[in-house]
Formats: structure tokens, C-alpha cells, sequence
């Protein structure tokens, strides 16, 4: 039986700090305002991990940086967005996902998958 | 506040998170929390299977922050526990030696110290019948030797006042670097620079 939940969130722990250096790249965003942002792009956080402390590591390591301003009606909040060492990092960084990706592909590709109902 | 968050900060003030970065990181989270509960989304739609586990997240959420350190239990633990068992051993050893000194010791009643002779089984050298070399056991009598606290009456071991006060002394010392030792080993938050 191959575990397919499981199988996902390995992929996506490998990836997700990328995939939140390029929300906050595009605009600045709070913790949930990434969440749904990921979400609108089919990346449901049911199941993996929290987005907090990886926000806390890139935080850490100076790829994001962080203002307090107010929020729609609500309190203010923490937005991110990417430091110019993050840009640098998510480039290289995609540049890494593209070639594995290219390399699975190039397995995997070949593969006719017949998805069972 | 919500329970889960209630769950951090006492995490966080466990872990010796310092005060303002635990503020600011209850107040996100709360924010987000109330946020997608106002939309409709669950509480796991934000935190994912972290939801299930409020001391992991927010231990693993502070360490990646960088406010404390990165496995903070195991290391205090197993320098804190070579320091314990450097001050306790000895302790342990000088309460006990001081109590079998105190106990079996009687100033006030002046007894004869006798050996006591019992009968005991020794193995004898084995004797050969037919070729066959058979084990032997014989009864013979020794000397067994007891502290005199565990012996019957007619084995004592005299003790003047001057040793039992020692013995007293020698206790007091143990106990305190017992205290010492445990008091020293019991958690305490530590603080790092935020």
C-alpha cells in the first residue's frame, strides 16, 4: 500500500520554504495571508507541518524581513516579504527544483499511470 | 486567548523564551487563529497536523526563530546529569556509610564482640569410586562475619562516642550534598539573547 499523504508531505517539506520566499517575493504577507495564498495554488497545509517556523528560519537567516503594519480591520500584524539575500536564495533555489523536477521527469515521465477510481 | 496559544506560552516560558518575542509570537498566531476562524477555516487549516501537538510546535517554532537553542533538553540534560551524579554519588556513599556507623553503634551498652561460628556447606575435593569422579560437600563450621546491625545480639561491634558523632557528622555531610546535588539538577529555564 503506498502511502500517498505521506509520500506528499515529504515532497512539500523539501519545497516549502521556497514556495513562501516566492509568496512574500510577489508581495508582502502575514502568516495566514500566505496560507491562503497557498491554498488558492492547491497547497493545503492539512497534514504537513505549520508555516510559523519556517518563517521563524528564514526570519533567522536574513531571507525575509519583517515590518508590523495594520491589517484589515484587525489587529496589526507581522508581514514578511523577501530580503534581497531571499531573492537570491529562491532563485537559486528553483533553479535547484527545476533540475530535479526535469530529472524525475525524465523517470517518471515515461511511466503510463493508470489511476484507479 | 485560545487554548492552543495558552498551550505556547506556557511552552515558550518553559523553554525561557524571552518575554517580548513570546508576546509578539502569541499575538501572530491568535491574530491568524481568529482570522481564519471569522472565514470559516479550521484551526488545522492554518497549522496543519501541528494542531495536535501545541508544546512541539511552539518549541520547534522557537528554535527555528533562534531564541533558544537547538535541542536545549538533551544538551542541559547530559551535562547537568554528569555534574549530579559527580556530586550525589559521593553523597550517597557518605550518608550511607555514616548511617551504618551511627546504627550499629550503642555508646551507652557496653557488649562483648564475639564471632559467631555457624555451620556452613564448602565444597571437598571429589572423591573417584569406578573411575567415575564424583563432587562431595562436607559440613564444616567458619566464622561469619555481620555488621553488628544485622546480627543477633551476640554479634556486636563497639562503637565509642567519638566514632557516632563522626558517623553524625559524616550524615549531615551526605544529606546536604544530596540536597545540594538535587537542587542543582532540578529544570530551570535558561534564557538566550533574542
Amino acid at each position: 500500500m503506498v502511502d500517498t499523504e505521506g509520500r506528499r508531505t515529504q515532497l512539500l517539506r523539501g519545497v516549502l520554504d521556497l514556495c513562501l520566499l516566492a509568496v512574500v517575493a510577489e508581495e508582502p504577507a502575514y502568516g495566514y495571508e500566505m496560507t491562503k495564498r497557498l491554498r488558492a495554488r492547491g497547497l493545503t497545509m492539512v497534514g504537513e507541518g505549520s508555516i510559523y517556523p519556517l518563517l521563524g528560519r528564514l526570519e533567522r537567516n536574513g531571507l525575509v524581513e519583517t515590518h508590523r503594519a495594520a491589517s484589515n480591520g484587525g489587529p496589526p500584524r507581522k508581514y514578511y516579504r523577501a530580503s534581497r539575500e531571499g531573492q537570491r536564495a529562491l532563485a537559486a533555489g528553483v533553479s535547484e527544483w527545476r533540475a530535479a523536477r526535469d530529472a524525475v521527469d525524465a523517470v517518471l515521465g515515461l511511466v503510463e499511470a493508470e489511476v484507479q477510481p | 486567548m485560545s487554548k492552543f496559544v495558552e498551550e505556547c506560552r506556557h511552552e515558550w516560558k518553559r523553554l525561557g523564551v524571552p518575554d517580548a518575542v513570546a508576546n509578539e509570537m502569541a499575538a501572530d498566531l491568535e491574530a491568524d487563529l481568529a482570522e481564519a476562524e471569522a472565514e470559516g477555516a479550521s484551526a488545522e487549516e492554518v497549522l496543519g497536523s501541528a494542531v495536535f501537538d501545541a508544546r512541539s510546535f511552539a518549541a520547534s517554532w522557537a528554535a527555528e526563530r533562534g531564541v533558544i537553542g537547538p535541542a536545549p533538553a538533551a544538551q542541559h540534560f547530559s551535562r547537568r546529569s554528569r555534574m549530579f551524579a559527580a556530586f550525589a554519588a559521593p553523597a550517597v556513599l557518605a550518608a550511607i556509610g555514616a548511617a551504618i556507623v551511627i546504627f550499629s553503634a550503642s555508646p551507652s551498652v557496653e557488649r562483648q564482640a564475639l564471632a559467631r561460628r555457624v555451620t556452613f556447606w564448602a565444597p571437598a575435593p571429589p572423591t573417584v569410586i569406578h573411575g567415575r569422579v564424583l563432587p562431595r560437600l562436607r559440613i564444616g563450621r567458619g566464622r561469619l562475619i555481620v555488621p553488628a546491625f544485622v546480627a543477633p545480639p551476640a554479634v556486636s561491634v563497639h562503637v565509642d562516642r567519638g566514632s557516632r558523632t563522626a558517623g553524625i557528622v559524616l550524615l549531615i555531610i551526605g544529606l546536604v550534598g544530596l540536597l545540594a546535588s538535587l537542587l542543582y539538577w532540578s529544570p530551570r529555564p535558561r534564557r538566550f539573547a533574542a
